[in-house]
Parts: structure tokens; C-alpha cells; sequence
């Protein structure tokens, strides 16, 4: 079955996909600049046919795709200098941490009022706010990994590199983003992913009394909704899907696939199935043409440049010898960087006294209030990891035990978890109600609807690492069942289960924000809660409430990653860990 | 005579460890590189031999002192010299060919000159053949010589090798060994000087023109031997077989020195009153970082070969280098269970006792030797101080810091919790992260 397409003496099958693809993609990029440029019309007025879905499809996969640009470039220039630069790091790694649990809903009204009054005239405002939505929602993630990926850089390899006497720009790109590659496209694929969560939001919100419509898949589930017309919320899920499925298929497994090379243990294995796209691009004519192409104009560029072309760095070239030019920096460094520091803590200050002084107009009843709807979310996030773990933990076990099931199930789990659980809240809130649960207990479900593949996806990558070995030694001792999912599979699990944990947790706080507010058949429902409580002052906005449900929520989710997350991820990296045998 | 390659004046390297103490790793190192020298930096791990090299690479800067090259201060980098790693440090997603054009990358030339100095590098590590592989594809033996030829196209005057052939098989390293010597005798190549860094008297003799002993704790440098054996060498020569020995000798001399500066009996200090800067004499023993079943099993070898051994041989016996056997010869001589007089190693009566008992009688004479330890006797003074006799390790770990501050506490620590668990002496709860003193103080028959 691995070979799809016949060698091609002219064009093919292969050929015709990627003419497609490309197709798409400039017309994509066309139809969206026209809709950037278009004249400012805040509500668009959404189609609901079917015909209607594949452009509104494409809108949204093109603002992900730029959004996921936009995170790529912050990433490799944010993730870079933290890894590089002591000073660099001891900020942004706990800004990043801080930014990570912020829910980024909090900061739509101020956003787009302020773009759409930066750019009155056209929709760029608007699409603008749309993107950095979805970008925030990819980024954090993204530039944590590579970070971490730069730091863990095995020393020999840098000390080669200072030896043969690499500039950065070459190191980076000969060694350090090769190296970093695998975890970066991994972690593309589930940032993206984490990025079509607040897609419904980002394309129709309201603020105040303003309604706010731009056309995508997003905005097409919203009126939906408040049509309440099913067969076109099933129409949206379908496209929501394709969405991914499209962008998985097409661009994250074949990069995947010709990542894989740079894995850094050079343990010579078993080649990894090809995905289809790859073998599309091998097989495609038109790839061919385009490769000899640049072939020849490699060769012919080479040829042009036969003189030395020693990079000599701009001081030398001045006529300043290596030790004068470190003393010119240092001493510019020196001078610098007070003045830098000064303006940071001022700008910092100043938010915070900012921030002080907008709680202080907060009353003591609305922060009673606040604390307990805290306590509400509180029980709920914890509610759904119990309920997810108490079905998912045993499922992922089951599945993870044999190699078969991983085949099959794997890739409909990653479309899943995937997919933006939000859109689903309507339809899933229709089946609760009519079980007759409020809210209060329904969006305890919907926030697990999310979040649950976290905890299955960890569960499954932890029970593929469980001891063959301890598993015949407990069968040849005749152990029950039991003996074996409490002494082996469980344990086995528990470092993956953690980490799933942690995802999900995160997952949870944010989810809050659209599940315990919802519009449904025309009304919108509220249950008590601190995301109800950010959406209600998202949506007047009343920026007093807001900022105050916004602190209290960072400052929840960062104390609980500090204390019960920090103490179970290290009992599991000690007590848990399998090779520490 | 003209100015040294590389010098270094009285250089020092200190590192802070993460409990905050500082430790030193290397104390005050002079030497220097002549062009056309060929030096080996030989010594046990933890000597301060590849820190010694990364300060010449300008890789590491020291802590004090002052390295010179070409008679000019180092700042950065040492682009005189290029550099071998043990691990090889080859890109694996780079063919062998572009593994070797790397290097030449920042140089600046031509495309045609660049491919004429990647050919000749494979050429002379005899590559040929193997340009397109990947180095996964190829053996240990063969990485290496990727990595050679990535030195040696630098076209650098000085090469530097850091334990170039640990991680090769005996009969691969033999060869490189020859091809390295030949290559710096050969004259063919850029390379004039020849810096190695190893623990192997072997190859240290093999290849050097002058072999720096280096000591431990902290790394320093015990002495400088002459080796003017003319080249090629043969190790079956006699002359090349009394140089082994020498060294052999003075290292054996180095770390098992005839009168024994620990004395394992009659020990006894208040726990209130030890002041770390006035207890000088009797010194707190170090515990070389040896698991207690090597001991145990290198006093059985002995017991077998009739209760005497002579440690060279007992090194290839067991199969182990040479500072490995050292270090696990050194313990069983810390618990009397050996004595060690010149190169050759002598079961005490204690010892044979030792030998011949079963596990439990085995216990009971560890028991005692491990509890006649001044460090362990300080230890357990410690742990006398809690009604409950259990400390955090921490605070183990910071004592043990204040008794031997050239060592690494960690490491020590984890020594003695490893033996005191043998030995019934000491117990340890990872949960708590409490250091224990067991119970009756007998062991459990």
C-alpha cells in the first residue's frame, strides 16, 4: 500500500494534489487580502448554506496559518535570546509563565477597540484582533519548547562549533535548529491545535451593545447557534474538522516526517511510514522541475562568487582589534544597560500601580463574590480531571498496551483533541438540559469535553513505556489483576498522568471562560463562576470587574502550579520514574 | 627558544556547586606547550584533566592565573587549535563530507579550494568511499575518523584530543593511535603539536613526548615525566615496558602511599567540639566514590590468586582500567581489608577472614572496619544529636562540605549512606530525605 502513486513520467495524480493545494493557498492568500483591505463593516452577514462553507473554512485557516507565523517568528527570536542570554532568561521565562495562564478572552474588548481604531477605515482591525486571539493561544507553548530544546544542546556540540569558529548565524542554522527542530514541529502541530480554541470567540463577540462578525468557520457556528439550526452546526463541525485534518495531512506530517532526520541519537531504526503528502512531493513531477530549477541557480551562483568571501565582522573593518571592540561593548553595556533597567521598572511600575488602583475601586462585596465563584471554578476544573482520569486513565492503559490499538486509535484521538471544544458546548448543553442539569453542573462537563484528551493523549504515551519485563514477572508469580494495575500499570503511568494533569488544568481554568457563559437558544446563560465572571465583564465591558477576575484567576492558576502541580510532577519524576532502575 | 604555543601560569578553576559551596578543580597548574611537543594530560577522572584542556581552548576561563598563547594573554577562543571529543560530536543529519566542509565554512575560500581541503582530510584518515554516509551508519571507529578529519581540515597548528579512543573497542583504538602518531610525525599536515588528554599509562606512553601526571582533589599536576622513546613505539619494547611501569609506580605511590595516612583504629572525638579548620590530625578520610560489591569482589579476586596480586595484572583480571582498579583498591585498604606495598596488593588477616566468611559474618567485620571511619564516626556523632538519630541529608551534606571542603558533599554523602546501608550502619528514606543511624547498631543475624 506504500506506494500510492506510480513514478510519473508527466504529470500525476501527486501533481494534480499539489496544483490544488497551491491553488488554495493563493487564492486564500487574494480572498483574504481583499478582506483586509475591504471597507470597515463590523457584522458580516453569514451564509448558511453549505456552498458558503469552504471559502468561510479557508478565511479561518488562513488567519491560524498567519497567527501560526507570527507565533514561529516570536518564538525563534523570544525562545532564542532566553537561551542565550542569562539576563534574557531570569525575565521571560516567568513572564511566559505568567502570560501562559492569563486567559486571553480577558483582553479582547480593550484589543480590538484599540485596532479598530488604529485602522477606522478597513476590516485589518478587526482580522487583526482575530489573529492575535488564535496567535496567543498557539505561542506560549511554542516558545517554551524551543527554549528548553536550545538549553538541552549536548556541550560537545557547541564546543565544536566555538572551535571550528561558527558565526551564530551559522551555529543556528547548522546546529541548533536542526537540533530543535523535532519538539518545535511536534509542538506546532498541538499549539495550532491550542489555537482553534477561542476560534467561535475571536469571529463574533459582543461588546456593549456592538455585535462584531467576520467571516470564518468561527462566525458561521456562532450564528448557528443563535439560529439554533442544527444541520448547520453539524455542517460547521464537519468543516471544523476538515480545517484540521487538511492542515495535519498536508503540512504538519509531512514536515514531521523530514524533521525526523535531525533527531540528534543517531540509533539506526525503523523508518517511520511515510505520510501521504511526502510521497507526494517525491513522487510529483512538478516538485522535480521546480528542484532542478533551483539546483542550476545554486550552481550558477556558486560559480559567480569564486573570490574568497571571508566575512570579516564590521569592527575589524574599521581597524579595531577583538579586545578593543569587547572593551567598546562592555563599556557601552555598562552605561546602557541602567538606563534600560530604570525604563523597564518604571514601564512595570506603572502598570502596577495601574492595576492597584483600578482593584481598590472594586467593592468588598464584588470581591466576595469574586472569591467564591474562584471556589466554584475550582471545583469544577478538579471535577473534570477526576472524571477525565476516571475514564480515560484505564482507556489509555488498554490502548497503550497494545500496538495495534495505538495504530488505529491515535490519529482519530489527535483529531479530537484537536478539534475546538467550544463549538461543541451548544450541542453537548442541548443534551444536559434536557437531562436536567443547570448550568452550574453542565459546564463542569463542557469544560471536561476539552480537556480530556490531554489526559487520555499522556495516558497513552505513558502506558507504551510500561515494563514488558515487570509485566511477565508478575504473570509468572500468578498476580491478580488487580496486583497489576496497582503495582504496575498505574504507577507506570503516573509520571505521563502528571504532566496530562498540568494540561489540562491549564485547559480547564481557560475553558471556564466560554463554558460557564453561554448564549443558547437565543438567551445567554450564566452559571456562577470567575469565567462567567470575566465573560459578563468581557462583554460590557466593565473594565473594573474585569481586571480584578482576570488577577484573581493568574494568581489562582500560578500559586496551583507552584504548589500541587510543582510537588506531584516532582513525587513523579522520583519515585515514578522507570529508568531510574 | 622560541615562545610556547600555549603557557599556563598558576591556574586555578574553582565551580559552585548548587548547595552554594565552591569547589575547586583545579589548583594552581603551570605548564607549557612547545611547538613540536606532543603532551599528555594523564590522570584518574576528577583530576581536572579535560577542564584543564577546555581552559587551553579558551572553551572555560579560569578562575586565577593566566593562560598565554603565542606569549599573548588568551581572550575567547584558541583558534590555533582544533579539537577531538571523545563523544566524536558529529551532526547526525550531515553526510560525512559536510560534517568535514563545516569546518571550513567560516574560513572564507573558494568552493574549489574548500572541496581540495575536504578530499585531502578524508584522504588522509581514509574516508574514501564513505563521503555520502550518515554517522549513524557508521562504527565507532569510523565516527572518529570523521572527527579527526573535521581537525585535522581546520589546517590548525595544535590538536587537541580529549580521551579520543574510550569510547572505541582495543583493537580500533590501536589503530588510531598509530594513524594519530603518524599523521604529527608524518609532518604532512598542518598539525606541528599535539595535546592528549587521557587516563590510559598506555597510550599516554604510546604517544607523548612529555606525560603531566595529574593528582586529585583538586586537580593538580603530580609530576612531569620525560618520555624520549624514539617513535615509531612498540609496547613490547622493554624500554617502553619500564616507562609503564614507572609511571605506574608513581601514580600507585600517588594515591596508595606505603604508610597509610588514615589510620583505622583508635579514633575518637567528642561530636561537640570538631572545629573543621583545627582538626587536622588524624585527617577525615575521603570515601572514593566505589560501589561496596566492587570492594567485596576485587578482595575475593585477590583471595583467589592466593591472597596477593600484583595491581596491573589485577587491573586486566578484572577488566577495568587502571584508575578504576585504584580507586576500588583504595577503599579495601581504607577498611584495612588490604595492604598495598608498592605496586602490589596484600589481603590482610582481616581480609582473608573477610574472604572466607558467608554474607552475614561478612556484615559483621564490615560493620566494624566502616564504624572505625573517622568520617563515619563524625556522621554518626551527628546523628546522636537527634533523639530521633535522623538528620535531613542536607544537613549531612553541608557538614560533610565543612570536613572535606575540596570534595563534593553530594557524592560523598551517597558513598556513605551506599556502604552504611551494607554495613547495617546507616539507613536512608528517600521519602523524608532523612539520613537514619540503624537502629542497635548490630548488625541482624
Amino acid at each position: 500500500m506504500r506506494q500510492v502513486f506510480v513514478s510519473p513520467r508527466y504529470f500525476s495524480a501527486a501533481d494534480i494534489l499539489i496544483f490544488l493545494l497551491l491553488g488554495a493557498c493563493i487564492y486564500g492568500i487574494i480572498a483574504i487580502g481583499a478582506q483586509w483591505q475591504a471597507d470597515y463593516h463590523p457584522v458580516t452577514e453569514i451564509d448558511l448554506s453549505i456552498g458558503a462553507l469552504p471559502r468561510y473554512a479557508l478565511f479561518s485557516a488562513m488567519r491560524g496559518l498567519v497567527a501560526y507565523i507570527l507565533s514561529l517568528a516570536f518564538t525563534l527570536v523570544v525562545g532564542y535570546s532566553a537561551a542565550k542570554s542569562k539576563k534574557a532568561e531570569r525575565i521571560i521565562i516567568p513572564l511566559i509563565d505568567i502570560l501562559q495562564s492569563i486567559p486571553v478572552l480577558g483582553f479582547l474588548p480593550g484589543l480590538v477597540l484599540g485596532l479598530i481604531a488604529l485602522f477606522p477605515k478597513t476590516n485589518l482591525g478587526l482580522e487583526l484582533a482575530a489573529i492575535i486571539m488564535i496567535f496567543t493561544g498557539q505561542v506560549w507553548n511554542m516558545t517554551f519548547s524551543f527554549y528548553s530544546s536550545l538549553k538541552s544542546l549536548p556541550s560537545d556540540y557547541s564546543e565544536a562549533s566555538k572551535i571550528m569558529g561558527l558565526t551564530w548565524w551559522q551555529k543556528f542554522w547548522r546546529l541548533e535548529m536542526p537540533f530543535s527542530s523535532v519538539n518545535l514541529v511536534w509542538n506546532s502541530l498541538m499549539s495550532m491545535a491550542g489555537g482553534w480554541f477561542f476560534l467561535s470567540v475571536s469571529e463574533a463577540f459582543t461588546l456593549g451593545e456592538r455585535e462584531y462578525r467576520i467571516p470564518g468557520v468561527g462566525a458561521y457556528m456562532a450564528v448557528a447557534i443563535s439560529k439554533s439550526d442544527t444541520g448547520a452546526m453539524l455542517n460547521g463541525i464537519i468543516a471544523m474538522v476538515c480545517i484540521i485534518f487538511v492542515l495535519d495531512t498536508f503540512i504538519w506530517h509531512p514536515i514531521l516526517s523530514w524533521v525526523r532526520r535531525f533527531r540528534l541519537e543517531d540509533v539506526p531504526g525503523i523508518a517511520p511510514e511515510e505520510p501521504l503528502m511526502t510521497l507526494a512531493i517525491r513522487e510529483s513531477r512538478f516538485i522535480r522541475l521546480v528542484k532542478v530549477f533551483y539546483r542550476r541557480y545554486l550552481v550558477r551562483k556558486r560559480t559567480r562568487t569564486e573570490l574568497p568571501e571571508k566575512s570579516i565582522p564590521l569592527p575589524r573593518m574599521i581597524g579595531l582589534t577583538t579586545r578593543e571592540t569587547r572593551k567598546i561593548w562592555n563599556s557601552s553595556v555598562k552605561y546602557v544597560e541602567p538606563i534600560l533597567w530604570v525604563v523597564a521598572i518604571g514601564i512595570v511600575g506603572a502598570g502596577f500601580m495601574r492595576l492597584v488602583n483600578i482593584l481598590l475601586n472594586v467593592d468588598g462585596e464584588t470581591w466576595i463574590y469574586l472569591l467564591s465563584a474562584t471556589g466554584f471554578t475550582f471545583l469544577r476544573v478538579v471535577g473534570a480531571l477526576a472524571l477525565s482520569s476516571l475514564w480515560a486513565v484505564p482507556v489509555g492503559i488498554w490502548i497503550g498496551l497494545s500496538a495495534k490499538r495505538i495504530a488505529v486509535a491515535q490519529p482519530i484521538i489527535q483529531i479530537f483533541a484537536s478539534f475546538p471544544a467550544p463549538m461543541l458546548y451548544p450541542l453537548a448543553l442541548a443534551i444536559f438540559i434536557s437531562l436536567g442539569m443547570s448550568l452550574d453542573w453542565s459546564s463542569m462537563f463542557l469544560m471536561m469535553l476539552g480537556v480530556q484528551w490531554y489526559v487520555l493523549f499522556n495516558v497513552l504515551a505513558g502506558a507504551l513505556k510500561i515494563s514488558q519485563e515487570l509485566g511477565d514477572s508478575l504473570n509468572l508469580m500468578k498476580n491478580s489483576h488487580w496486583d497489576r494495575w496497582t503495582t504496575l500499570y498505574l504507577p507506570s503511568v503516573f509520571p505521563s498522568l502528571v504532566t496530562g494533569w498540568v494540561t489540562a488544568a491549564g485547559g480547564a481554568w481557560n475553558a471556564s471562560i466560554v463554558a460557564e457563559y453561554i448564549s443558547y437558544q437565543g438567551k445567554t446563560l450564566a452559571a456562577k463562576g470567575l469565567g462567567a465572571a470575566i465573560s459578563t465583564a468581557a462583554g460590557k465591558p466593565d473594565f473594573n470587574l474585569l481586571a480584578a477576575s482576570l488577577t484573581l484567576m493568574i494568581i489562582v492558576v500560578l500559586v496551583l502550579n507552584q504548589t500541587l502541580w510543582d510537588k506531584l510532577y516532582k513525587l513523579a519524576q522520583s519515585r515514578y520514574r522507570m529508568d531510574a532502575l | 627558544m622560541s615562545t610556547p604555543r600555549i603557557e599556563l601560569k598558576n591556574v586555578s578553576k574553582n565551580y559552585v556547586l548548587e548547595s552554594g559551596n565552591e569547589i575547586k578543580v583545579l589548583n594552581g597548574v603551570n605548564f607549557s606547550v612547545a611547538s613540536e611537543d606532543v603532551i599528555a594530560l594523564l590522570g584518574p577522572s576528577g583530576s581536572g584533566k579535560s577542564t584543564c584542556l577546555r581552559i587551553m581552548c579558551g572553551l572555560l576561563e579560569q578562575s586565577s592565573g593566566e593562560v598565554l598563547a603565542n606569549g599573548q594573554p588568551l581572550l575567547g577562543t584558541n583558534y590555533d587549535v582544533a579539537l577531538v571529543f571523545q563523544s566524536f560530536a558529529l551532526f547526525p543529519w550531515e553526510t560525512v563530507y559536510t560534517n568535514i566542509e563545516l569546518a571550513l565554512r567560516p574560513v572564507g575560500i573558494s568552493p574549489h579550494e574548500m572541496r581540495a581541503r575536504v578530499k585531502k582530510a578524508i584522504d588522509l584518515v581514509g574516508l574514501e568511499g564513505f563521503e555520502e554516509a550518515y554517522p549513524r551508519e557508521l562504527s565507532g571507529g569510523m565516527k572518529q575518523r570523521v572527527g579527526i578529519a573535521r581537525a585535522l581540515v581546520m589546517e590548525r597548528p595544535i590538536l587537541f584530543l580529549d580521551e579520543p579512543f574510550s569510547a572505541l573497542d582495543v583493537l580500533t583504538a590501536d589503530t588510531l593511535r598509530w594513524e594519530i602518531v603518524n599523521i604529527w610525525h608524518s609532518k604532512n599536515t598542518s598539525v606541528q603539536t599535539l595535546v592528549l588528554v587521557t587516563h590510559n599509562i598506555q597510550e599516554a606512553v604510546y604517544m607523548a613526548k612529555k606525560i603531566l601526571v595529574m593528582g586529585t582533589n583538586p586537580g593538580h599536576i603530580r609530576s612531569e615525566i620525560v618520555n624520549d622513546l624514539p617513535y615509531p613505539r612498540d609496547d613490547k619494547d622493554p624500554n617502553f615496558r619500564r616507562m609503564v611501569t614507572k609511571i605506574h609506580d608513581l601514580i600507585t605511590e600517588t594515591y596508595m602511599p606505603d604508610a597509610p595516612t588514615a589510620s583505622a583504629t583508635a579514633v575518637t572525638s567528642g561530636a561537640t567540639t570538631i572545629q573543621p579548620k583545627i582538626v587536622r590530625e588524624p585527617p577525615i578520610e575521603t570515601l572514593p566514590n566505589v560501589q561496596i560489591s566492587d570492594v567485596i569482589g576485587i578482595v575475593e579476586v585477590i583471595f583467589d590468586q592466593g591472597g596477593r596480586a600484583d595491581i596491573f595484572e589485577l587491573a586486566l583480571k578484572i577488566g577495568k582500567d587502571f584508575g578504576t582498579t585504584l580507586y576500588m583498591v583504595k577503599a579495601a585498604e581504607l577498611l584495612d581489608l588490604v595492604d598495598t606495598p608498592r605496586h602490589n596488593v596484600i589481603l590482610t588477616e582481616l581480609g582473608k577472614r573477610f574472604a572466607e566468611g558467608d554474607i552475614n559474618s561478612r556484615k559483621r567485620v564490615l560493620h566494624e572496619l566502616f564504624g572505625a571511619l573517622k568520617i563515619v564516626q563524625l556522621s554518626s556523632n551527628l546523628l546522636r544529636t537527634e533523639e530521633s538519630l535522623r538528620v535531613p541529608i542536607d544537613t549531612l551534606e553541608t557538614r560533610v562540605g565543612e570536613w572535606l571542603p575540596n570534595e563534593n558533599p553530594h557524592q560523598i554523602v551517597e558513598t556513605l549512606i551506599a556502604w552504611g546501608r551494607f554495613a547495617e550502619y546507616f539507613g536512608y528514606n528517600d521519602d523524608t530525605k532523612e539520613v537514619y543511624l540503624d537502629v542497635g547498631q548490630e548488625p541482624t543475624v
